[in-house]
Parts: structure tokens; C-alpha cells; sequence
């Protein structure tokens, strides 16, 4: 019975030695909020509905006509 | 231990088989910073996922007036700022920031210089969504486009009509602001 309490008190530490292990490596520290923001934005992700939204809505939509050859040549 | 953010960029996106090759290519090399300007700017997914897909739909129908003169993301920033704050026209009385709250900000000097600092980073997009609410218009517009490296102060400037010295001052009061707004959020 004792034996099975140290047991679990040795469990509960190695559990708490976990969580904090887990917690330092989930903290940081950023210079200021431009880093903060780069960061966030490297993690989020862009919703794939949107490309499926725009496959239909393009296709819908006529594609943009191509250069006249006199705005091309006038470079206009 | 706490490790620096550095080497965070806006990634491409894999690239999505949409109309033509050269449309393709452009959503998924700039969907990732727009989706996120909207996002943070609007302050809601599904807003910036409609937002996204307008902007993307108004450069698709409007490729061919795109006359070279900035860079592509550039332009695309320009119809999503529009876009944005037109939506966010409809929303301003319930957002009003007056300048008396500016003052308060801008005098607060409590710790803002240190790092900021986080534990959780699965938190991480709540704390910075509440901070940039409570940030005046001009100051998360500013730190979402100062924090693309793809652009220079000079296209930050000609994005929001300021001088690229009138972005360096007020890029330094945005970043004591939200340092102080983001302390509070903790």
C-alpha cells in the first residue's frame, strides 16, 4: 500500500517535470509585434474553401481579355 | 526555453488549379498574407475567408489593368485595405476609438520595451486578435503591413499615404501600444 503511494507520488512528479518541460517549450519571447505577427501568420491557415469559392467564381466570370495589339505596342 | 520567432514568413500556399496558370501562381504566392490581413484587420474567419475571395475575384477580372508600376502583392494590398475598410465602414460606430484613448495608450510606458512574452501559444492568435481590436485602425494597419518583410517601408507608405519617415514614428508609438494593450490581455 505504501510501496503503491510512492509510486504515485513519483508518477505526479515526473507528470509535473512534464508539464512544466511542456510549458518552457511553448513560451517565447519576441522582439516586438511585427514578430509576433510574422509568427501568427506562419501559422495560419488559409482556408481551403477560398480556392474552391474562386474556381467557381472565375469560372463564372469571363477571363480577362487579352492586350490589344495597339496597347501593346503603344505600351499602354 | 524561450526561443526567438525569427525566420517567420509568409509561406506560399501549394498551388490551388484555379482559371489560368498566371492567376494560380498569384493566389498562391500572396492568399496566405492577404487571408491573414483580413483576418486580423476584420477580426473574423469567416468575414476574411469572403473578404479573400472577393479581393482574389476582383484581381482576376481586373489582371489586365494592372500596369506594373508596384508589385503584385502590393496592388493586391491595396484592394484588400479597400475591401476591408469598407466593411469595416459599416461596423465604425460600435468601433470608435477616440484619440483620449490614443493619449492613454501612447502615455502608457509600464514595460513596454521588454519582450513580449508568452507561455501558450495555442493563445497566441486570441491575445493578438484582442490586442489589435483595441488598437486604433492606423496602428494594426501599419503592423500587419510593416510585418509582411515583403514590403519596404516606402510601399507600407504609399499604401496607408504616408511618407516612409511618417511610418518609422508611428510604427515605433504602434509597437509601444500594442505592447501595452498585449500585456493587458495576458
Amino acid at each position: 500500500m505504501k510501496q503503491q503511494t510512492k509510486l504515485s507520488e513519483e508518477q505526479q512528479q515526473q507528470q509535473r517535470a512534464a508539464e512544466q518541460q511542456t510549458q518552457k517549450q511553448s513560451a517565447r519571447e519576441f522582439a516586438n509585434a511585427e514578430e509576433m505577427l510574422r509568427y501568427d501568420a506562419a501559422h495560419t491557415t488559409v482556408p481551403p474553401g477560398i480556392a474552391q469559392r474562386l474556381r467557381k467564381s472565375t469560372g463564372q466570370t469571363s477571363a480577362p481579355p487579352p492586350r490589344s495589339w495597339w496597347r501593346n505596342l503603344l505600351g499602354r | 526555453m524561450n526561443e526567438p520567432a525569427a525566420g517567420c514568413e509568409f509561406v506560399a500556399e501549394p498551388p490551388a488549379d484555379l482559371a489560368t496558370p498566371e492567376f494560380s501562381r498569384l493566389y498562391a504566392e500572396n492568399s496566405r498574407a492577404i487571408y491573414y490581413l483580413a483576418l486580423r484587420f476584420l477580426g473574423d474567419p469567416q468575414k476574411a475567408e469572403d473578404a479573400t475571395h472577393d479581393v482574389f475575384l476582383k484581381a482576376f477580372r481586373k489582371l489586365d489593368q494592372f500596369r506594373g508600376e508596384a508589385s503584385l502583392r502590393t496592388w493586391l494590398y491595396r484592394i484588400a485595405i479597400n475591401h476591408c475598410q469598407n466593411l469595416r465602414q459599416g461596423w465604425h460606430d460600435r468601433h470608435v476609438f477616440s484619440n483620449a484613448d490614443d493619449a492613454v495608450w501612447e502615455n502608457t510606458t509600464a514595460g513596454t520595451d521588454s519582450p513580449l512574452r508568452v507561455l501558450e501559444i495555442k493563445e497566441l492568435g486570441q491575445r493578438i486578435q484582442k490586442t489589435l481590436d483595441g488598437l486604433p485602425d492606423e496602428y494594426r494597419l501599419l503592423l500587419l503591413l510593416v510585418a509582411d518583410e515583403e514590403l519596404s517601408y516606402e510601399q507600407v507608405g504609399a499604401l496607408v499615404g504616408q511618407s516612409p519617415d511618417a511610418v518609422r514614428g508611428k510604427l515605433h508609438r504602434a509597437r509601444k501600444t500594442f505592447a501595452a494593450l498585449f500585456k493587458k490581455t495576458a
